[in-house]
């Protein structure tokens, strides 16, 4: 690698004679070797898996969550140094709770990314800190009726509150990724860590942009995509974590939660149906790493 | 020669994306002596080898009682171990004074964890040189709970951390599924059993480095709870002979490494 | 209109004279709440068998004037507990974003930690007697009602002082003059309470709102009316008083709008 030797490597906060700052390219490399997250934009919903990988018999099973509930309508999962993505979650919920207790309402996805995006930039800009090591995904579902005010005690206005416009839709699914140098995109299906390219190929196969995938649908395909994402590293056992986040009339009323038990385990049957059945026709090689620099 | 130029702080990612000082943090841990958690579906356990400076200095502090419900081992930096748990204590107090409620564990432990990745992420702060085991009781039962230097926590079966302790934790592998159903007693001797396997060829259990401490519930599933309680020196005899008493543990025909 | 914001909206000084600020307090310590501002009136709440029944009217009165007659002040926590509100409105409002806020940090682990009643009643006293001490009162006073940690009925009061009391029916503000005696000939112990049923409770606690209604003139008609139990809590935030007599009321001199 160029970088090694040259000087512009050893500080955060340092430019490279072209243009790079090679401490956030090298978090980059902590989040490649994480266990894969993946997130999927469904119509009517938000579904988010993670690939945990057993790095010991002895830890207990089904206990040490990495998807974390941010607010009550949204969740978060990352893939990188765990303790960071902690970090993560920690200030994104503050982030929540701050926005509620000045405007009385819950935060969006897409101002939550916002907030995070900036977080984490902030975590670039000095030597005194090194950026995070993690790729996080964040899922939420904002409300699609009007929401009473935090507190609020009566009825209110009947035009609801915060300027709407009349004819206009609002809320609905959001799904952020937020990269360590605090670039963040909106996704119809995200995917980071070690399997990112299995599973990115994965989710363009699902023509999500067109809208047309349920929640149900959604749960199942996530499944499938982190056990095909998981055959590249089959030494090692892993367990499988999906949350979701369901519209108000749907399975979890808007609120993140765990993808019940039983779905859980009919999604992993039918993943693990779906692999032996792939077995045959192996047509994903690894390609080159892309060059994942700091994008303006 | 070559020389690593990305381990002198916290904030510098090498390459590869590792981080040295945290990893070197974790070799401090190597350093101390080993402990041993064990849980059930009643109780939680914690067993210590303690070290002496000198034949006639006293022995160290490995074990510490935090609240009613819970305690930790550690191993490692004492004095690092002696900051996070003066947290862990006030954390404990300020939930049972506001909301009259034993703080979950996961929570408790959570907060360490936060705090420790705080020192790998900004400069002229140092990673904690100390890893925990935590052990404890709250309402979803009993827990044992490891945490490491990174500000890495992570829910446990058993677990042993120090000098040596891949012996122990070979040994508790292979035990593993007999925890579950395990009583109290039985508990406390599979620890000593795993402590045994990770001690230097000259050395023993004695009630003098052996250090042990119960916590758990009356009953599976149960509310009353058997408070934390430490035992030291003489209390701790009838675990350390029945260990002692050749290579046999509880069942008999524990399976020896040579 | 000058360049000064504390001017805008007066009356013009060279016009109207200047304002006449003697009332408002130029020196001496900073004072905080004094008397609370828009207010709810009663809340009434009575243990049975297994649970509790508590109830609050829909009014908020600005001083004897019923300012809103749409205002919940039953407010639940986490599905498993009841906070009924009398006082200021506006601080029971700060309150239950806090409590709002409280339950969302409490769901962010899954592992089933709950807060109880209990446990809600403790820090809601701790916040109450933080404020008192600050010398900043949250001008309330609360029912809590739910179930404590062994699974039995709980109900407690906490109020501005930080005061807490527990017994096994409670009623705040006028009710605790005139429904508490009633609800006590009904539950006068925890054993008598632990004998109640859920209908017998209910009707306890809608005889006492509506003895509420005739006598109290801070008080309205349309109230809300809970039922915690261990299955959840059952929650009707727009009832009606029914089988209203007001027979009794020409009978008595100075009653309602009739002077002599």
């Amino acid at each position: 690698m160029t970088s090694i030797g040259t000087g512009y490597d050893l500080s955060n906060s340092v430019f490279s004679p072209d243009g790079r700052n090679f401490q956030v390219e090298y978090a980059v490399k902590a989040v490649e070797n994480g266990g894969t997250s993946i997130g999927i934009r469904c119509k009517d919903g938000v579904v988010l898996a993670v690939e945990k990988v057993i790095t010991s018999k002895l830890l207990k099973p089904g206990a040490n969550k990495r998807i974390a509930t941010i607010d009550r309508h949204m969740g978060a999962v990352s893939s990188g140094l765990v303790p960071d993505g902690r970090h993560f979650v920690s200030r994104a919920r503050d982030e929540a709770s701050s926005w509620r207790k000045v405007y009385k309402t819950p935060i969006t996805t897409a101002d939550l990314a916002s907030r995070m995006g900036g977080y984490m930039q902030a975590y670039t800009l000095y030597s005194s800190v090194r950026p995070f090591g993690v790729t996080a995904i964040v899922g939420g579902w904002d409300s699609e009726l009007e929401l009473p005010v935090d507190g609020q005690v009566g009825k209110g206005p009947s035009i609801g509150s915060g300027g709407k416009v009349e004819g206009k839709k609002y809320g609905g699914p959001g799904l952020y990724m937020i990269e360590p140098s605090g670039i963040y995109w909106g996704y119809y299906g995200a995917a980071t860590g070690k399997g990112r390219q299995t599973a990115k190929a994965e989710l363009e196969k699902l023509n999500l942009s067109e809208g047309n995938l349920s929640l149900l649908d959604g749960v199942k395909e996530a499944a499938k995509i982190i056990y095909a994402a998981h055959a590249d590293n089959k030494d090692k056992d892993f367990e499988l974590e999906m949350t979701w986040i369901s519209n108000l009339d749907g399975p979890t009323k808007g609120r993140h939660e765990e993808v019940p038990k039983d779905l859980l385990e009919e999604a992993e049957r039918l993943a693990k149906k779906a692999l032996e059945g792939d077995d045959d026709d192996e047509e994903t090689t690894d390609k080159p790493a892309e060059e994942d620099k700091m994008e303006e | 020669m070559f020389r690593n130029n990305y381990d002198n702080d916290s904030v510098t990612f090498s390459p590869q994306g590792r981080i040295f000082q945290v990893e070197y943090a974790s070799e401090a841990v190597k350093q101390g002596s080993v402990v041993v958690g064990i849980v059930s579906k009643t109780h939680a356990v914690l067993v210590a080898l303690k070290r002496n400076a000198e034949e006639l200095s006293s022995y160290q502090k490995k074990v510490i009682a935090i609240d009613e419900h819970l305690g930790l081992a550690l191993a490692g930096l004492a004095s690092d171990a002696r900051v996070l748990s003066n947290f862990m204590k006030q954390q404990s107090l300020s939930s049972r004074l506001t909301y009259g409620r034993a703080i979950p564990l996961e929570r408790l432990v959570s907060s360490i964890g936060d705090r420790a990745q705080t020192n790998t992420q900004h400069y002229g702060k140092r990673p904690y040189g100390v890893g925990l085991l935590v052990a404890g009781v709250d309402e979803t039962g009993p827990h044992l709970f490891e945490f490491q230097p990174s500000g890495m926590t992570q829910e446990m079966v058993a677990c042993a951390i120090g000098a040596r302790s891949q012996m122990a934790r070979t040994y508790l592998e292979r035990n593993l599924e007999k925890f579950a159903d395990a009583g109290r007693e039985e508990l406390v001797k599979h620890g000593l059993a795993a402590l045994k396997e990770s001690l230097a060829q000259d050395k023993e259990l004695t009630v003098e480095n052996c250090s042990v401490g119960v916590v758990g519930v009356r009953a599976e599933g149960a509310k009353a709870i058997e408070a934390f309680k430490l035992y030291d020196g003489m209390e701790v005899k009838q675990w350390v002979d029945l260990v002692a008493e050749g290579n046999e543990t509880a069942e008999g025909g524990m399976e020896v490494d040579s | 209109m000058n360049h000064l914001p504390q001017a805008w909206g007066r009356p013009r000084d060279d016009v109207y004279g200047a304002y006449d600020a003697s009332y408002l307090q130029s020196n001496g310590p900073n004072q905080h709440t004094q008397s609370p501002i828009v207010t709810g009136t009663s809340v009434v709440a009575l243990k049975f068998k297994d649970g509790v029944v508590i109830a609050a009217d829909n009014l908020a009165s600005y001083g004897s004037l019923a300012r809103f007659t749409d205002v919940k002040r039953l407010r639940t926590f986490a599905d498993t507990s009841v906070v009924g509100f009398g006082g200021d409105v506006s601080d029971m409002q700060y309150l239950d974003r806090l409590l709002n806020s409280l339950d969302t940090e409490e769901a962010y682990s899954t592992s089933g930690h709950t807060l109880n009643a209990k446990n809600l009643h403790t820090y809601l006293a701790k916040v109450f007697y933080k404020r008192r001490s600050d010398f900043n009162p949250l001008w309330n006073q609360v029912l809590v009602a739910g179930l404590d940690g062994e699974g039995k009925p709980f109900l407690a009061s906490a109020d501005l002082l930080g005061t807490t009391f527990s017994s096994p029916s409670l009623a705040t503000g006028f009710g605790a003059n005139l429904a508490q005696p009633l609800l006590r000939k009904v539950a006068p112990d925890e054993e008598a309470a632990s004998k109640l049923s859920q209908e017998q409770a209910l009707e306890a606690v809608k005889e006492s709102m509506k003895v509420l209604f005739y006598r109290d003139a801070r008080s309205l008609d349309k109230y809300s009316i809970a039922v915690v139990t261990k299955d959840g809590i059952d929650l009707k935030e727009d009832e009606k008083l029914e089988k209203q007599s007001w027979a009794f009321a020409d009978q008595i001199r100075g009653y309602g709008t009739q002077v002599n």
